[in-house]
Formats: structure tokens, C-alpha cells, sequence
């Protein structure tokens, strides 16, 4: 076999595996949950994922939001969605991103000092955090006991 | 420009009048607001109806009724129908039907909001019927404002807006809270945070969306977002752009391309009912030349580039709707919870010992102008809110946002700030930008 073949061959089989490996583990949209097919979740959200990158101590997928809006979920080595983040003219569906900690966050009490610019919430291990204005809004929602070790929560954006 | 908003302005004529009724939530509610500032029960069209000798139930003050006359509207920042508000700053506004100068309705206590578009008015505080907007085929067009914190839910509908002596005539604004359209889409719900229709939950009996822009979406004609077309239920839809909510400056006949902010200094430690000018247009009369201010363009999102402490902060913003200077310094202590409020969202704002004085700050246009050297004071948030006050110019906390530092209100204080429009001229530049 030629070696150009040959190469061409295993460009494509290692190109297959790779898809393979990552095709389960794309990301789920959901907060504290594995990591399972997107299918589902951007479907339902008529959505796409951009990309998807592996980092020193987790993933993040980067998913296009036909609203404008661009979602990032961030993966832990254990295979749990341990933050999402959003950045565009609409929140995501947060129902659906933070899944069981939905509640803990819609149901916090507003702030006396609210001011329709800021948000900062502690509930138990749930910790959202969004800031900008309208047509600009951007926000993180992480669980503080799920972060990897050496994770800079700054940088889940 | 001017031929352009004409043309919306003429099929927004056309397409805006509808047999289905706003109903706002009638008078029933108009009880719970006396208290806090004659919130909009007056029909009239002679102006706000507060007290203006109860000084803390805030109301613009009689001398600001009716919003002021000319192209200049009176604002205040005081504690609002909530009675809790701080660094929030409002002004009223005379709704009418579309073409009527009979059916009209001035209520008070509408925040004036920099960073953010278009009139939305809380339907508890609203007496009148005003027309929902029709899209084509007949589905009434309603909106889900979506904020930092939460989101706003009701129609969208057609009313002449007076402030001052500006009208602008058939503007798309939000009706918040209506009673005819209570059931909210799971699409707009299961954004979370907290459902803003009600005049407690809200802070005001409604908002001006005054900032750069002409409208609170821009491109929902292609994109289905925020807008949802409702007949026997609601989905999100695309909308003509002259049906979109739009900043009604934009709309006003003439001092449209833009506003400017007045406010006087305010006392290091706050101070309560502080009074100043909401001025329509910018070069367009002899109160509102620019002179020689820093313009700064702000970017696609309204955003400006702040430098401090290192820090290149690229989604930051001057905006009067912010209640605080937010910004991160680890090395500013933050407030404690009081033992009765152990939840309490004093913990994210910064309660130094002694008054802190910082800077410099620089703030980048797009334009590549720099207003450089800037300083600002950093107070105790506890102390300074124990006293009650309205207005406090060293109110500063967290920002949630790491990419961002808000200069809010505060920043306003002694300044003469000028919002101009995008695609909008100035003897000193085109908009979008902020100067001063």
C-alpha cells in the first residue's frame, strides 16, 4: 500500500475513533448531571454545538443558541456538567441547564438592593452569578462542591 | 434616519390599532401605590398626583408634574413606590390612546434607565385601555423582557407618549402584569429569576429604556427572541421592527437623537429626594449644546472598555439604571449579614473601615477616546444605608460579572451625561455614544 494511502487511512480511522470517543460524551445541558448525548438537549433547543475542547481539568462544550446566545458547559473528569455559562442578548433555558437546581435559583429571594443589573446566589452548593444589561446578558451557574481541583471559577465564562 | 422612523411611524399607524383591549388591571390596585407616591391613579393628564409635602412617600414632586415642561423632564431619585429603592432615578410619563388628547394617563415613578430601551409601564398602575399591537393575521404581539435578573412578562401596545413637552405618537411600549395575558410561556419562564410584574417586584411603576440604541431588540425581525405572537396561546415569533418596543426619544418629533442627564452633586454619605433634569436631544436646542466633554462610542452591546487596577475590562458600562459602582478589588473588605437577615445580599457590596478613595480609572470608546484619570470613593455600604437616605454616591459592590466594571448611577452625580442615539448625529459625533 502506497504510504499516502496508507496515511490517509489511518488519518480517517483515528478521525473515527475519535469521533466515537467523543460523540457519547458530548455534553447534556444539564447542571450536576453526566455528560450524555447531545442530541436530545440541542435538539430540543433547535441548537448546535461550535465546539468542544478539552482544558487541563475539564471540558467545555460551546453551543450556539438560536436565539444569539452562546451557552458553554463545563464538563469534570468524573463526567459531570459541574457549570454552564451564557453570553448573548437572552438567557438560555435555565430550566433546563440547571436542572434540579432550577428551584434553588428562581425561587431565591430578590435582593433589596436588586437593580435588574446584577445577580449573585448562593444556594447551598449552587452558585449563579450574572451581571450586564439588556441585549447583553451573561451569567455562570456552577456547583461549588463539583469543581475540579485547580478550576479558576473566574475563568467559566 | 428621520425619513426612515417616519416611515415605521406610519405603519406602526396602520398595523398597531387592534380591537383587543389592554385592560391593565383597572383602579383595583391603585391603593396599594397612594402610599407610596400617587402611583398613577390620576386620569389626568395635569400631571403626577403625589403629595409632594410627604416627603418620603417620594412621587415626583409637584413641581416636576407633568414632567416638566419644554424638551426637559424633571427626574428624582428617591425611594420609589417600593420604598426601597436606592440610587434609582425617575421621572413621569403621560400615556394616551393613539390620536386622543382626552384619554390620557400621567404616572410617575417610571425609572429613567440608560441601559435599557423602550417605555414599559407596571398594568396595576395603569387606568387606561391602550390598544395591543396586531401582527399580520391578527395574534396579539407580546413581549418577554428578559433583565440581568429576571424577566418581564404582557403585551405589547400602542400608545401617544408625552414627556414633558416631547410626544411621540403611536409607540410600541410593554404593558407589564396585564390581566389579559397572565398565562406566561414556559420559553420565558424557564429563563428563571425572579417574575418582575408587579410594581413591588419590579421597584417602579415602569421603566425608560433610554440608552444608545432605538429598540430593545434590533434584530428580532429575523431572529424569533423575547417576541411571542398570542392568540389562544403564545409563541415566540419575529416582529416588523416598527412593532418592536422602541426608546421613545427616538420616536419624539424633534430632540430625537438622543438625552443628557443633569444630576447635582450628591453628600459623600447620601442624601434623600435629590432633583435634576432629564434634557431630550443633544444640540438640537439652546439647553442641550455639547461643549467640549470626552465622547466616548460604545460598542454593539453598549459596552466600553474600563482600565483599573490592571484589569482591562471589556464589558463595562455607564448606565444610570445600575444602583451601585460594581466592580471586583479582593482587597476591599465586603459587608457582613446582619444576624436578622443572614441572607442578605449585603455581603456582595464593600463595607470598608474608613472611605476608600480609587483610581485611576480610564474608560476606552470605541472610538479609541480615552477619558482617562478618573476617581471614584468607595464608602461603607452599612453605614451608609443605615441612614436611609435615596442617593448614595459611594454605594459600590462585586461584579458578578469578572469581564466588567459598572459605573451606575453614581457616576452621574455632578455631571452632565449625554446618551446619543445610534446613527445619530451631534455637533461633537454620531452615536451610539456616551459623553461627558
Amino acid at each position: 500500500m502506497p504510504l499516502f494511502q496508507l496515511n490517509a487511512f489511518k488519518r480517517a480511522a483515528l478521525g473515527a475513533l475519535f469521533l466515537a470517543a467523543l460523540a457519547p460524551r458530548i455534553a447534556s445541558a444539564t447542571l450536576g448531571e453526566p455528560e450524555v448525548t447531545v442530541q436530545t438537549d440541542v435538539a430540543r433547543a433547535h441548537a448546535s454545538i461550535k465546539s468542544s475542547q478539552d482544558r487541563a481539568s475539564y471540558r467545555v462544550h460551546e453551543i450556539q443558541l438560536p436565539s444569539g446566545t452562546v451557552m458553554r458547559e463545563f464538563v469534570a473528569p468524573n463526567g459531570n456538567v459541574f457549570a454552564v455559562a451564557w453570553q448573548g442578548p437572552t438567557r438560555p433555558d435555565l430550566r433546563q441547564a440547571l436542572g434540579q437546581y432550577f428551584d434553588a435559583y428562581a425561587l431565591a429571594p430578590r435582593s433589596k438592593l436588586a437593580d435588574r443589573r446584577h445577580v449573585q446566589i448562593q444556594q447551598g452548593d449552587l452558585v449563579v452569578q450574572a451581571g450586564g444589561h439588556m441585549r447583553a446578558l451573561s451569567g455562570r451557574a456552577y456547583l461549588l462542591s463539583a469543581i475540579p481541583s485547580g478550576v479558576n471559577v473566574g475563568d467559566l465564562h | 434616519m428621520a425619513s426612515v422612523r417616519a416611515l415605521r411611524i406610519g405603519l406602526c399607524a396602520a398595523l398597531c390599532v387592534s380591537a383587543i383591549a389592554c385592560s391593565g388591571g383597572g383602579g383595583t390596585t391603585a391603593a396599594s401605590g397612594s402610599s407610596s407616591g400617587g402611583v398613577g391613579g390620576s386620569s389626568s393628564s395635569s400631571g403626577g398626583t403625589s403629595s409632594s409635602s410627604s416627603s418620603s412617600s417620594g412621587g415626583t414632586s409637584s413641581s416636576s408634574s407633568g414632567a416638566g415642561t419644554g424638551n426637559v423632564a424633571a427626574v428624582i431619585i428617591d425611594q420609589g413606590p417600593s420604598n426601597a429603592s436606592v440610587n434609582t432615578l425617575f421621572t413621569s410619563v403621560t400615556v394616551c390612546v393613539p390620536g386622543s388628547t382626552t384619554s390620557c394617563q400621567t404616572i410617575n415613578h417610571i425609572q429613567v434607565d440608560t441601559g435599557s430601551y423602550g417605555l414599559r409601564i407596571l398594568a396595576p398602575v395603569l387606568t387606561l385601555t391602550l390598544p395591543v399591537v396586531t401582527l399580520t393575521g391578527g395574534n396579539s404581539l407580546a413581549e418577554c423582557t428578559q433583565f440581568v435578573d429576571g424577566y418581564s412578562w404582557g403585551p405589547v401596545v400602542s400608545a401617544d407618549v408625552q414627556i414633558a413637552g416631547e410626544t411621540a405618537h403611536s409607540l410600541p411600549m410593554q404593558v407589564i402584569g396585564d390581566s389579559r395575558f397572565t398565562t406566561i410561556p414556559t420559553t420565558c419562564s424557564n429563563t428563571g429569576g425572579t417574575q418582575e410584574d408587579t410594581v413591588a417586584s419590579f421597584g417602579a411603576n415602569g421603566i425608560l429604556g433610554v440608552g444608545p440604541f432605538e429598540l430593545d431588540c434590533g434584530d428580532c425581525d429575523t431572529v424569533a427572541r423575547f417576541y411571542y405572537a398570542c392568540a389562544a396561546t403564545c409563541s415566540e415569533t419575529t416582529v416588523p421592527l416598527n412593532m418592536q418596543v422602541a426608546n421613545p426619544v427616538t420616536r419624539f418629533t424633534t430632540d430625537n437623537n438622543g438625552v443628557i442627564v443633569v444630576l447635582p452633586s450628591v453628600a459623600a454619605g447620601g442624601a434623600s429626594n435629590v432633583s435634576g433634569s432629564l434634557i431630550f436631544g443633544i444640540d438640537t436646542q439652546s439647553n442641550n449644546q455639547s461643549g467640549t466633554q470626552t465622547v466616548l462610542t460604545v460598542d454593539s452591546n453598549a459596552n466600553l472598555l474600563i482600565t483599573f487596577n490592571g484589569q482591562s475590562l471589556a464589558n463595562s458600562f455607564i448606565d444610570s439604571g445600575s444602583n451601585g459602582i460594581y466592580f471586583n478589588d479582593s482587597s476591599i473588605s465586603k459587608c457582613t449579614a446582619p444576624p436578622n437577615d443572614p441572607t442578605s445580599q449585603i455581603v456582595n457590596f464593600y463595607c470598608p473601615a474608613n472611605t476608600l478613595s480609587l483610581g485611576p480609572v480610564s474608560i476606552q470608546g470605541m472610538n479609541g477616546v480615552m477619558a482617562n484619570n478618573l476617581t471614584f470613593s468607595v464608602g461603607n455600604a452599612q453605614t451608609m444605608l443605615n441612614n436611609n437616605f435615596d442617593a448614595y454616591p459611594q454605594l459600590a459592590g462585586t461584579n458578578p460579572n469578572t469581564g466588567s466594571f459598572d459605573f451606575g448611577l453614581a457616576f452621574f452625580y455632578g455631571k452632565r451625561v449625554a446618551v446619543a442615539v445610534e446613527n445619530d448625529k451631534t455637533s461633537v459625533g454620531t452615536g451610539p455614544y456616551i459623553a461627558f
